[in-house]
Formats: structure tokens, sequence, C-alpha cells
């Protein structure tokens, strides 16, 4: 068996991991090596051909593949060592890492490990859709990867169930592929994307985008021949006398990401059930010391932008915690998340922090509401929104040394 | 005109059993799979259950041949290399009623002597398993009771029966059959052959072949049966099979019952409602039935020891949902042996649960009672082992290495969920017998079955049986011709090809 040590270990080439990399390099780390399963670089940015990315960071409006091309550079310049074609089977809380890749077994003690494993697609089991299995239903990824990376579309006429982002995005490149998009179904009264995907891949275009609707039944015994439509009630339970039959032979699923934590699940990390990510503190550090997470294996972000946000700064508390090596902890304080706050990160605060952002997405759709942090019953921090929607991650920022007692987020009317 | 000593018509559990029973004897022998694949009917979507036999009603041939499978399997799974384990079979009691029905459960398994059946107190029950509810009353144990993947035993005994000289025709329809001259002269889609004997293990379908010889007409009515699929995060809290008496359930008495079943692959399955329908080919799950699981697992959950670990329903891992059609005899018993009219015609039909435990039972009794009737004479060359590589995901780290030593496409993980190799997908499609399609890969190497369910590793797959097949991906099939799973090419890619070749 090849065995290796690095100080700081990213599991995942995709933007998370190549910005932590990247950042913790810079911070002063030594030899960082990032493993890759794929055979590239650049993770789900590889097939995203459409713009839209990296204005934040970079200021210019690129693709996702420039976007990673970008990530790819730095991460060369920064002498990152990567292992490609190489999957993690296992991780220890001592971080030891078994890859295995075509040389065969690996085994990688890390001083600090940072998981950048990204997310997956919820699929059609997870949703139970009652009718046959036949070919032509596929999540929107999936679709994306065979269009952009194969060459091939999934079909001729399509119905898209859920208004995630890339069954937005897809809708609207299959509309340029002359393909006939019938339909876009969302369940909840409002749309799970970001408006601008709304307003730019879905309104542009006329796509007929129904909320309040989901398929009841798929349709068809070797390739799909249609799909039932069915209003729901506010409680999401299709309303009989409601269905609708829609013609099609694809049904394209964007019905929402799922971080990908089978390596910590396993190692037994403590996970936070409401991101499905690791409970982390504002180091981005888990429950476990010297194993961090970041990006989309955290909790599921919208731009990727965020993404290499929040990764830079856990590679560089990784190259801090590994100089540093503290054998004591800081004590930790809880972030509660309270009513109409779902998914929030960091869980947990090290007390005495000086700057602390907290991201979450609202449970649901608000109107005229107030976003409150609370330090025992003492409000800390407030804000006025005309318009919260799940579909976009809130951010607040906190600085100050306030942090010496639990904090309670919540969306007030 | 392809001519044989016997054909067996069904590539399902009792067909693959029958057909490596005959190849034990100097036969030309041939079995006809009208599916694109083995195992594509009723013995691909069940509960993967090795029954016990406790349920099954004395005196009926069912419950004979259930208790004489069962004890076959040890043996059978070794000698085919197919994980089999015997964890066991809890009925549990919540009422007095549900007692009542636990105690003629345990006089019909005494009747049928199962061995080893046990009546469990409430504090027997959480001695030898605990974690049930105080609100359970006791619970019928079976030891017996087993679990085997049944597409995995049924690819091993057909690979087994092929190494030991049996011919395997799929996609291969029979349209009908006549009797001339001794003969049998089967018409199929794919031409016709003709031979001296027929086992007919076809399933749902096996009353038609019975009408086209015997005027002892027989009648198979499709039952429609669904499962629902639960992540492997649950397997480590699912040692047995669990399950309510059936005659409690809405709907009850066609099931055996409402349950809870951990499979070898690790995912953990919920069901089964079983409902009669009139469409052989209807395989779709429905609202109502799925609803029907979903409801019985959210009341009953908190009875189940697993409530310990989830205290509600982890409605979060289900990852899927399938249906298969059974073989219901018109009269609830299998039909064994000679269509008393047809000489030569044996059937195995009506087979429904429980078919997968019996089938190795009843095809050793058939072909044995047929041998000597009709003096077969013993295959000297028969060879009982298959020998097969170990999963990747099985092996020691030192195995790991060895494999990846000798082929580095061990080394690619293709399918992540299911730690699943490059190695693994192409030697199920170089195979004899190999995967022509997307799903007869997910059957032969559970490739798409984890928790992304194909979501990335199916472009991977497609890619991998378009080069292997030497055909455009979009020419590759979900389950056969017309489940083609993409479409046309790009036109982005169109419009380039058209401007390289207006440049030339």
């Amino acid at each position: 068996m090849n065995e290796m040590s690095y100080d700081i270990a990213v599991i995942g080439g995709g933007c998370a991991g190549m910005a932590a990399a990247c950042a913790a390099k810079e911070a002063g780390a030594g030899r960082v090596l990032i493993l890759e399963r794929a055979s590239w670089l650049g993770g789900v940015l590889r097939q995203c051909i459409h713009n839209g990315f990296g204005i934040h960071q970079f200021q210019e409006d690129l693709t996702g593949t420039e976007y990673a091309g970008r990530l790819i550079q730095m991460t060369k310049e920064a002498g990152i060592d990567v292992l490609t074609d190489t999957t993690v089977l296992q991780i220890s809380k001592e971080r030891t890492i078994l890859a295995v890749n075509r040389n065969g077994l690996i085994r990688i003690q890390a001083g600090a490990l940072l998981i950048a494993t990204g997310c997956r697609e919820r699929p059609r089991g997870a949703l139970a859709i009652p009718g046959t299995r036949p070919a032509g239903v596929m999540t929107a990824g999936t679709a994306q990867r065979f269009l952009n990376l194969e060459g091939y579309l999934p079909g001729k006429e399509i119905v898209i169930l859920g208004s995630g982002d890339i069954g937005l995005i897809m809708a609207r490149q299959f509309i340029l592929e002359d393909v006939d998009v019938k339909a876009v179904a969302e369940i909840l009264p409002y749309s799970s994307g970001l408006t601008r995907n709304i307003v730019q891949c879905i309104e542009d275009f006329q796509i007929p985008l129904y909320y309040n609707t989901t398929v009841t039944r798929i349709e068809g015994e070797k390739r799909v021949t249609g799909v039932v439509l069915s209003k729901v009630d506010e409680k999401r339970r299709p309303i009989p006398g409601t269905e609708r039959f829609l013609c099609c032979d694809s049904l394209i699923l964007s019905v929402g990401l799922i971080p990908e934590n089978e390596l910590l699940w396993q190692a037994g990390v403590p996970m936070d059930p409401g991101t499905g990510g690791a409970i982390v503190d504002d180091t981005y550090q888990s429950a476990v010391p010297g194993i961090f997470a970041c990006g989309n294996a955290l909790h599921v972000h919208d731009l990727a932008d965020y993404v290499v946000q929040e990764s830079q700064k856990a590679g560089r508390s990784a190259a801090l915690w590994v100089k540093e090596q503290p054998k004591d902890s800081a004590p930790l304080i809880h972030v509660q998340a309270g009513n109409g706050v779902r998914g929030l990160v960091p869980q947990k605060i090290r007390a005495g922090s000086a700057a602390v952002s907290l991201q979450f997405r609202p449970a649901a759709r608000y109107q005229d509401c107030r976003i409150a942090v609370y330090s025992d019953d003492r409000i800390i921090f407030q804000k006025k929104e005309r318009i919260l929607t799940p579909g976009e991650m809130y951010s607040i920022h906190l600085k100050g040394t306030c942090f010496e007692k639990d904090l309670k987020v919540q969306v007030e009317p | 005109m392809l001519e044989y000593d016997v054909i067996v018509i069904g590539a399902g559990v009792s067909g693959a059993c029958t057909a490596r029973e005959l190849s034990r004897f100097k036969l030309k022998t041939a079995v006809l799979e009208k599916a694109p694949d083995l195992c594509a009917g009723a013995s691909k979507g069940n509960s993967a259950t090795v029954h016990s036999g406790h349920d099954a009603a004395y005196g009926t041939k069912k419950a004979l041949y259930n208790v004489l499978g069962n004890k076959m399997y040890d043996r059978l799974c070794q000698e085919l290399c197919v994980p089999f384990q015997r964890n066991g079979t809890y009925v549990f009691a919540v009422t007095d009623h549900d007692m009542d029905e636990l105690a003629r459960l345990k006089e019909n398994a005494d009747r049928n002597q199962v061995p080893g059946v046990r009546l469990l107190s409430y504090p027997e029950l959480i001695r030898q398993s605990p974690g049930w509810s105080p609100k359970v009353k006791g619970a019928l144990f079976a030891p017996t009771g087993g679990v085997v993947c049944p597409y995995s035993l049924v690819f091993a005994l057909c690979a087994n029966a092929a190494e030991n000289g049996v011919d395997f025709y799929r996609n291969t329809e029979v349209c009908g059959i006549r009797k001339e001259g001794g003969r049998f002269f089967i018409h199929t889609g794919c031409g016709d052959f003709s031979s001296k004997y027929i086992f007919n293990c076809a399933g749902v379908y096996a009353d038609d072949m019975n009408n086209f010889v015997s005027s002892r007409k027989i009648r198979i009515i499709p039952r429609k049966g669904s499962h629902i699929i639960l992540d492997k995060k649950l397997a480590p809290y699912v040692d047995a099979t669990l399950c309510q008496p059936p005659s409690v359930l809405p709907g009850g008495g066609h099931t055996k019952g409402m349950g809870l079943m951990p499979t070898d692959g690790g995912t953990v399955l919920l069901g089964c409602e079983a409902v009669d329908i009139g469409d052989k080919t209807d395989v779709s799950t429905t609202r109502q039935g799925l609803d029907e699981i979903l409801s019985y697992f959210e009341t009953s959950w908190r009875f189940l020891p697993q409530s310990r670990y989830f205290p509600e329903f982890p409605k979060n891992l289900i990852i899927g949902a399938f249906s298969s059609v059974r073989p219901h005899p018109d009269t609830d018993d299998f039909i064994l042996g000679e269509a008393p009219d047809a000489p030569g015609f044996i059937n195995i039909a009506g087979f429904e649960s429980p078919g997968i435990t019996a089938a190795p039972a009843v095809a050793k009794d058939l072909v044995r009672d047929s041998a000597e009737r009709f003096g077969w004479e013993p295959n000297p060359g028969f060879n009982p082992i298959r020998k097969t590589e170990k999963p990747f995901r099985e092996m020691t780290e030192e195995e790991m290495e060895e494999a990846i030593r000798q082929d580095p496409d061990y080394g690619k993980i293709v399918c992540r969920c299911e730690q699943v190799t490059r190695a693994e997908v192409l030697r199920a499609i170089r195979d004899p017998l190999g995967a022509r399609t997307v799903n007869e890969v997910k059957m032969r190497t559970r490739a798409g079955m984890g928790r992304c369910q194909g979501g990335f590793c199916s472009p991977e797959i497609v890619s991998i049986l378009a080069q292997e097949l030497r055909i455009p991906m979009n020419q590759v099939t979900l389950c056969g011709a017309g489940s083609e799973i993409l479409g046309k090419e790009s036109c982005l890619e169109e419009s380039q090809e058209e401007k390289e070749g207006s440049g030339a």
C-alpha cells in the first residue's frame, strides 16, 4: 500500500476543494493535496456552460467552465498536489484517508482534513412518484452532463418537475436546443430557485411554470409517454379531480440537492439533519478536531462565489489549526435556528470570536419581516426585509465581542 | 428449426433452478426467455426473503416445497457463490387477536415441520431481540427465515447451467406450441424450436403456455405487489425480517403481511401490499399502493426496535419503490407436474410466493421424477460449483490491492454509492450471459442501486456500454429496444459539424 502524509488533504476537487486548498496554501500550509474521483478538477462546474458565475469573486460574468478554469489555474500555480481518478473509500476521526486509484490503495495521514465533496441531486425514488419505471426520467444535473459533456439531449418533449436552479437553467438550454419544454411544475407556491433564473430562463422564454403542482404519475412502458400533473393543497397533498395528462418523452427532476457526506457519516462525525452537513463552528471545523467541511457538502449554496468565499475561510482555518495545533478548543456557544430559519451554518461559535457570518435559508416565503439575532433575550442584530424566499440564502455578518451566550436567529413578522 | 431434448420456458427463479437441475443429465437443453434479460419478471421484484414456511397452509404444495426448499439454500448458495443469510423472521403481535393469530401460525409451522419456531412472550422477545416497544405482546420467531438476492441467485443458477451446457435464448417470446409425432414444436418471435419435453416456468404467462397444449386449462391471475426501498443507513439496525400477521392488515390475506426486510445489498425493503389486476404487464406503482405501505409504517413504526434509533418513520431514507406482478393461481396452490393430457409438458405454474424459496426443491423433484420416467442419463461432467469474483466492496484491503494489480480497472470506482468498479461493470457486460442494457448492468453489479439512484454513474455506464457494444450512446437502452436513454445529439454539436463540413 502506498502511504503518504500531507499537512492538509482536501477531499473533492470542485470549486470548494480548490478554493479551500489554495487558501490553505496561501495561509502558510506546507504540503496540500486534493483528492478527486473524476478525471478532471472542476466538479459540476465543468458541465455548467451557462454564464452568471464569478460576479463577486472575479468581478466578471463567466461561464461555469471558465470559472473552473480560473480555479484550476490558481490550484496549479499554488503548487498543490492533485490526485484525480482517485476515490476516497474511508476516512477516520484520526484524519487518515483510505483512497483507491488505478495504482492501488493509498493511505494518507492528513494534518487537517477538509471535506469538500459537494452534493447530489434528489432522485425520483426519494419522491416515490407512482407509475412505471421507463427510460426518460433523469435529474437535471444528469441531463446537463449528458448534454454538455457527451452531446446528447434527453428527449424531444420535456416536462420538468421542480424549479431548482439546475432545472431552470436546463429549461432554457432545452429551448435553445429546439426541444419542447411543455411545463415546469413546482409543488410549492414559489420557486426554490434564484429569482434571476426564473426571469432569465423561464419568463423570458415563456415556458409555462405551474406552482402548487406536482407529478402524480409517470406513464410509459419502455420510454416515458407522459405524466399526470395534479394541483396540491396547502399540505402538498394532490387534490383529486385536478389531474391533467401531459404528453412527453422525458421527465427532468430538479427537486433538491443533498449534501454528499457518506464519508463523514461513516466516520461518526456529528451531523446536522437540518443542513445535511457536518455540525461546524465559525472556523468550519466539525466536532472532530482537525476535520473541516465547506461548500455544498456543508450546506447547499446558491452561487459558486459563495462556495468559494466559505471554502477560503475553511482552508485558512485548517492551515491555522495545523500550525497552532491547539490542545484545547475554545468553549463553544450554540447558535439556535428559531422560527422561520432553516439550515443555519455555523451551528456553533467559539466564544470570543471577533466577527462571524451566519447563513440560513428562510423556511418559507415571507413579506415585510424582520431578521433578529438574540443573545439570551437581548437583540444583538436586526434587519427589516421586504421579501425573503427559501430560494435565496440569507447572510448575517456579526461583529464585536458579543459572543458569550447562546444565540438564536429568527424571522419575525 | 433448433432441436433440443428439453426446453425450459422462462428464466426466472423456477426456470433457472430447472435448467441447472436438467444440466445434471445428458440432455440438450435450452431456456427461452421473452424479456431482454434473465430474471425479468416476478423473480426480480419481491421481498428477497427465503421464507421459513411457518405461514404456508399445511397440506399444500406451497408448504411442502417451502420447507424443503428452505433447507436446500445453504448448500445451493455455497455452490453458486451467492450471499445468503439466515437472519430469522419475527411475526409480532400488538393485540390479543394478533396473539391468537400467532398461536395459529405456530401450530401451522409445527405441522409443516418448520425447524425451531418459537412463540415468544414480550420478556422473552426483548431478551432475544432488544428494543421492541412494550406495546408489543409477543412474537413468533422462525430462525430459518433468510435473505437472498433473488436476481444474483437467478444469474448464478443460469451461469452455472450454461457452464454445464444449457443454451439460453433471450428476447425469445413463445407465441405458440403444438405437439406432433411425440415432439413439441415451439414457435417464437425469433425462429422455431422443437423438443421432446417442455418445462413451463413462464410465470404470469404459464397459463398461456399450458393452454397451448392442454385442454385442462389453468388460469393465472396477475397479482401486483409493491415495495418501498430505504437507504442502507438503516441496515445496521435491521438484523431480521419483521412483520405483523397478515390478517390484521387492511386487505390482508393476500400477502404474507406487511413487513420490514433487510436485503443482501444492505438496503431495507418495506412491503408489500398486493392487489389482483387484469394486466400482466402492469408493473407500475400506484399512489394507493405506496400510501398503503407508508401509512402502515407511519402508524406501526413505534412498535419496532428500529424506533429507538429513528423515533419517527424515516421517510427521508426512501430511495425508491418498485412493483412486480406475481403469478397467482386461481387454485391458490402451486400447479406442479405433467399436464395430464400432454405427456412431456411439465408445469411449474402459479409459482407465486414462496416461489423463490420453493424453487430449488420443486425443480429437483420434478427433474428427478422426469429422469426416472424418461430414463435420462446423468451428466458425468456436471460441475455444481460456480466460481465468481468477489465484489470490490466486500474485499479486504489485501484483496483490493491484488485485484487492482491484476486489473487496474478495479481501481476506478464507477458507482460511488455502491462502490462498483469499472472492472466489474466490464465483466458484467463481457460475461457469456452478459448485460446489454443499463438495468442489466445494475442487476449484475448494483451500479445505480444506491442512494443517488444512478444520478452520477448512469452517464458512465451508458458510455461504457456504448463502447463495449460499439454503438452510439443514444442507442444504449435502459431495458431493451424502445427504452433508449438519450435522444438526438445536441444541435450545437451538429452546427459545428456543418461548419467543419462546409470548410472542407
